[in-house]
């Protein structure tokens, strides 16, 4: 008689089993045209079958990619959720209706988004299924209860989707308001749950738990609740609110360039500087959460960490670090511009300030991408005395990097609260006060981090990492937690002494939002080439070898070119997507039912004019050089 | 523009001392073209703050300026990854064939009916062996136990030397027992006893039956790890018997009482 685990277990395998059948027709008729596929079954059609191939481009490549593309897909539909409902939030706390109708926009995005993503893991799962049977057979075995969990979230994620966006109109005020931001609070929870699950598959491949006692449900909770699951977790969600946001914030830029009016150039203008907002907002934990997840990965697995950090990929981390390095210029310099040309007059008052910080970013990032120890010729080595040089090895650790990450998390932070105080003027009795105190804290801070960081080659590896760099991330998250509600106060009763005027940004801010938007993609490639490469030739570490033709690690620049294409496809993809989501709109304005611009109170997040920010002003503002 | 200009000339002089100074210093070609690189990125950040406002594109031509910039970007990405130190796929190919050679060529024949005789053989031979080492725990363990590990067991002793020891020493290697063991001074011990004085404690059969099933031995202060599973319980699908026993006598040779390895407590 079967126990309760085995028949869910043979049901499974039963479902495996039709799921390959689906597979097999899908695959014949995509496949039809193709004359030179050919299974490697039928070489040994009594053999079970490990692995399939295809010509040309290979298994490995084409599942690559549309992983990918649906993983990126899926951190836009997941994102964009976070991004609209905090919008939504905005506008309902400030009652300035554009955030509301950028939260609905971007809302409308997600139906068709939602639909792409959905069809893209369907083409997954029917290609790893196809190309990798043995595999599947056995993460089924293992995680099937939570394959149900799964296809039940996505029942009620589509059926509270469907509630979000068909009743915006309908719920638009009052209790509605409440009940709509409500049903936009569930999505996101929802969306969390279906990001974490399968989360728990891939995050189980590189650091499996594997119990044989217990029912099937234990099974597959001790898999999915693995090492690497919660720290996965909460990176991939910080993450996705970066993405949410540079890629509004790309939008914005595109639409930005091609604009023909300035009622347009004004709207994307402000969308613009309200996803770069998002994006940085995202962008400040997302270091913290990455070094959480390698701290965990070499808990795990000292070697698992080895490889990675010192091993064949170490110098992925040199590219990361140039990414993110870019990501924060291309970010700050945003800022920048904003503040030359949104606010007249100040071309010059912020120069030195903008300058300082620039440098600083800079010698940050040369410091952040110094690698451990240096890939060197025997008779390389040798002049330098070792792989480690002797000026530059001791910004290769850690505790240099960690150093450099915290205090450009810090500039950037400032950059924005320069952003955020100019063309005010304070009129509080005590601002000279708070001023010396935010100074003070921002000073002290610095020198704490750096201090801190020295102070981490003299002492064991543990103290440093787990009461160091800890204490690093609290005081740069004890500034961020002090200077913002202490300038949120002083602005308050702040004279605005020129006024912020939007649509006068040059082209180059546009630029300047796709670049960051693109870094962020590549960011998310480069690190899914990571995570799957330092498995090194498991499919399952230490558990299941991949013993195919392509259980190597592509190299670098290999890798690199994959990932370009994958940017390219994701972008073009999304590109589609808004082309759709905006094709009724067009139709709309060419009817003549465009609907204007609110010319709506102070952005809540920022220095703005309600006097100044509706198009009239503008009309005035054309003539001023730019 | 002057400014512009004036500042790409500052960033070029700034690189080539860069690229000047790291010669000198003795760092490798790649580092010397990264400096550079790393101050002309400087001064384009610089540069881009002061350039004039270009005339907006519209339409195709604006498409067409968002392609050659994705171009760029590709091309810089690309080139740059290119261009860092490579590690070489062969490397790991090698190191890949050599652990798989003998699985594939079983699988690679397509002899079903010849795997399944092997797979029935192998299973007699595992419980064989289950059984042997089932028989000399009960005689072995107590005792040892009761000596508090200072009797060595005299018929592993001798087995540290020899091919079965390079076997066991290139398992110890294969499976990653480091990851979770110290030994030698080197690996982790978090997650698993350190396993210096090992010898001492358990006989080889003993260290054998806690490889193929992690559940009959607890080690004294792990009580955590060992409720929790954290040993895997793999390693009789992933290993040969022939590899675990060798594994066993070359851990059953170490025997440095100076090093405080926790006591074995038997649970099956």
């Amino acid at each position: 008689m079967m126990n309760q685990g085995q028949i869910v277990t043979n049901h499974g395998r039963q479902l495996a089993g039709r799921a390959a059948l689906l597979a097999g027709c899908a695959a014949l008729v995509a496949w039809a045209g193709m004359p030179d596929v050919a299974f490697a079954q039928e070489a040994a059609p009594q053999a079970p079958t490990a692995y399939r191939d295809i010509p040309y481009i290979g298994s490995r490549n084409l599942v690559w990619i549309i992983a990918q593309l649906h993983l990126l897909l899926a951190g836009f539909v997941l994102g964009v959720p976070i991004f609209a409902w905090l919008c939504e939030i905005v506008g309902w706390k400030s009652g300035d209706k554009r955030y509301d109708k950028l939260a609905k926009e971007f809302t409308k995005l997600l139906t068709s988004s939602y639909a792409t993503t959905a069809l893209f893991g369907g083409i997954l799962l029917f290609l790893l299924i196809g190309f990798y049977p043995k595999l599947m057979a056995y993460l089924t075995d293992i995680f099937f209860p939570s394959f149900l969990v799964y296809c039940g979230l996505f029942l009620v994620e589509t059926a509270t989707l469907y509630l979000y966006w068909y009743g915006w109109d309908a719920m638009a005020e009052g209790s509605g308001k409440k009940f709509h931001i409500f049903l936009g609070f569930l999505l996101n929870v929802f969306a969390f749950f279906i990001m974490i699950v399968p989360n728990s598959w891939a995050t189980f491949q590189s650091s499996p738990v594997v119990i044989s006692e217990g029912s099937d449900f234990a099974r597959a909770w001790a898999a999915t609740w693995n090492p690497t699951w919660w720290p996965v977790n909460i990176h991939r969600l910080i993450a996705n609110v970066v993405l949410g946001g540079y890629i509004c914030g790309a939008y914005a830029g595109i639409r930005y360039l091609s604009a023909k009016s300035q009622e347009e150039r004004y709207h994307y203008d402000w969308m613009g500087y309200v996803g770069n907002f998002i994006g940085v907002f995202g962008l400040l934990p997302l270091p913290f959460a990455g070094y959480w997840l390698m701290r965990e990965i070499y808990q795990y697995n000292q070697q698992m960490g080895i490889t990675l950090m010192g091993g064949f990929l170490s110098w992925l981390f040199i590219l990361q670090a140039m990414l993110i390095g870019v990501l924060f210029l291309g970010s700050n310099y945003y800022f920048w511009l904003g503040i030359t040309h949104r606010i007249p007059g100040s071309e010059t008052q912020y120069r030195k300030p903008i300058m300082a910080m620039l440098i600083i970013l800079l010698l940050c990032l040369g410091v952040w991408m110094t690698p451990h120890s240096l890939v060197a010729s025997l008779e390389e080595a040798q002049k330098m005395g070792g792989t480690h040089h002797p000026l530059l090895g001791v910004f290769g650790v850690m505790s240099a990097k960690m150093t450099v990450s915290n205090l450009m998390v810090l500039v950037t932070f400032m950059s924005f609260i320069m952003y955020w105080r100019a063309g005010k003027q304070d009129t509080a009795g005590w601002a000279k006060a708070a001023k010396a105190l935010m100074g003070g804290v921002l000073g002290l801070a610095a020198i704490a981090v750096i201090v801190l960081g020295v102070w981490g080659y003299f002492v064991p590896a543990i103290i440093r990492i787990n009461y160091f760099s800890t204490s690093q991330v609290g005081i740069v998250i004890f500034v961020m937690l002090t200077i913002t509600p202490l300038t949120a106060l002083l602005l308050k009763s702040a004279k605005t002494t020129t006024e912020m005027v939007w649509g006068r940004m040059p082209p180059r801010a546009g630029y300047a939002l796709v670049l960051n938007a693109v870094m962020v993609i590549l960011l998310m490639t480069l690190m899914g080439y990571a995570r799957s490469s330092s498995r090194v030739h498991w499919h399952i570490y230490g558990v299941m070898r991949d013993s195919s033709q392509y259980a190597f690690s592509p190299a670098l620049g290999y890798a690199a070119a994959l990932m370009a294409l994958n940017t390219f496809l994701f972008c073009m993809l999304v590109a589609f997507i808004f082309w759709v989501a905006t094709m009724g709109d067009k139709a709309k304005a060419a009817a003549g039912t465009k609907g204007s611009v609110e010319p709506g109170a102070i952005p809540a997040m920022a220095g703005g004019s309600p006097a100044l920010d509706g198009p009239e002003a503008d009309a005035s503002e054309e003539k001023r050089p730019v | 523009m002057g400014n512009v200009i004036k500042k790409m000339v500052v960033g070029i002089v700034l690189g080539g001392i860069l690229f000047g100074a790291t010669n000198a210093l003795g760092f490798p070609f790649v580092f010397q073209a990264l400096f550079f690189g790393y101050a002309m990125l400087g001064a384009i950040v610089f540069m881009i703050l002061d350039f004039p406002t270009l005339k907006p594109f519209g339409g195709v031509k604006a498409v067409g300026a968002l392609l050659v910039f994705y171009a760029i970007l590709s091309v810089v990405y690309i080139a740059g990854a290119s261009m860092w130190p490579q590690y070489d796929p062969e490397d790991e190919k090698g190191k890949i064939e050599k652990i798989l050679k003998p699985k594939r060529e079983h699988y690679e024949a397509g002899k079903v009916e010849v795997l399944l005789q092997r797979a029935k053989a192998l299973d007699e031979k595992a419980k064989e062996l289950t059984a042997r080492l089932q028989a000399l725990g009960a005689a072995q363990a107590p005792a040892d136990q009761k000596a508090g590990g200072e009797a060595a067991p005299t018929a592993t002793t001798a087995a540290s030397g020899g091919d079965i020891a390079k076997l066991g020493e290139e398992q110890w290697q294969l499976q990653e027992c480091y990851n979770c063991h110290k030994l030698n001074g080197e690996g982790g011990k978090k997650r698993g006893p350190e396993l210096d004085n090992i010898g001492n404690l358990l006989p080889a059969a003993e260290i054998a039956r806690k490889i193929l099933d992690p559940k009959s031995y607890k080690a004294e202060g792990f009580e955590q790890e060992y409720e929790k599973g954290k040993m895997p319980d793999k390693y009789k699908d992933l290993m040969e018997p022939k590899d675990v026993e060798a594994l066993a006598v070359w851990l059953a040779g170490y025997k440095n009482a100076s090093v405080n390895t926790p006591k074995p407590i038997k649970m099956k």
